[in-house]
């Protein structure tokens, strides 16, 4: 405890900013989030789709699919699965099985 | 007496100037080579999800306005018609405002378009209540709301 005991307890409290004092409550911190977008259709001057700021997509599995009907509509090309059983193999144990309600990572 | 004349006049004599300004600056008649209006206008934002996940075609495909602190998530935004150029932009913003992330991309859409923006956060998101702004060349075209609970 402290000469004033007061500041003792304080030491203990959440760092706050000037703007905590006046609110009364915390701001959580922002700085780490990560964000991007990408876009269907092309940038300005461009003829192909925009670039993206992800170097993946995420999608999740529904019933039905395969590894190679998924390469099919990402990429045009049914054999391309094995790049995105690579991408996943942390979640994928057998390229014949996924499931509905997986989320697979597809490499752009 | 002869001010109340002079201020009867006015009303006239501005109406006189405003007529002869007009004769002597006539509009300019529309010429067949003037340039084709902007087709900026065109796009417009049609619809806004949030999501956990977007497919191919950069639409949600897993469509929730309840997250979990460690999921990433995902606005697609839908635009109708084109042009050459035109900026989406994304605000997502906490509770009362604190501002989370913004992002922007131009793109030059022709016909339907789907842009999608993604946000996440290594450390996990606090839990409560967000939103999503979307803005199309700088003009609010769309909000979501959606929350954060473990």
């Amino acid at each position: 405890m402290g000469i004033f005991g007061k500041d003792d307890k304080d030491k203990n409290q959440p760092q706050t900013n000037f703007s905590d004092v006046q609110s009364g409550k915390p701001r959580p911190d922002f700085s780490d989030v990560q964000g991007g977008s990408s876009s269907t259709a092309p940038r300005p001057g461009q003829g192909g789709p925009a670039a993206t700021a992800a170097p993946m997509n995420t999608y999740v599995v529904v019933k039905g699919d395969s590894l190679s009907k998924i390469a099919q509509r990402a990429y045009g090309d049914g054999n391309k699965w094995r790049k995105i059983y690579e991408a996943n193999k942390d979640v994928i144990k057998d390229p014949d099985l996924i499931y509905p309600g997986q989320s697979l990572r597809i490499p752009e | 007496m002869h001010r109340n004349a002079r201020a009867a006049l006015l009303p006239f004599l501005a109406a006189v100037a405003f007529a002869c300004s007009k004769a002597a600056a006539p509009p300019p008649s529309p010429s067949p080579y003037a340039p084709p209006p902007t087709t900026m206008a065109a796009v417009r934002v049609v619809d806004v999800e949030v999501g956990r996940a977007v497919d191919m075609d950069k639409r949600i495909s897993d469509k929730t306005d309840s997250f979990k602190p460690m999921e990433t998530i995902y606005a697609s935004v839908t635009t109708e018609g084109s042009s050459p150029g035109a900026t989406l932009a994304a605000h997502w913003t906490y509770q009362d405002g604190q501002v989370v992330k913004h992002d922007e991309t131009s793109v030059a859409p022709s016909g339907t378009a789907h842009t999608e923006f993604h946000i996440s956060k290594p450390g996990g998101w606090p839990e409560g209540d967000y939103k999503v702004e979307v803005m199309l060349n700088g003009a609010s075209a769309g909000t979501k709301s959606f929350k954060v609970s473990k």
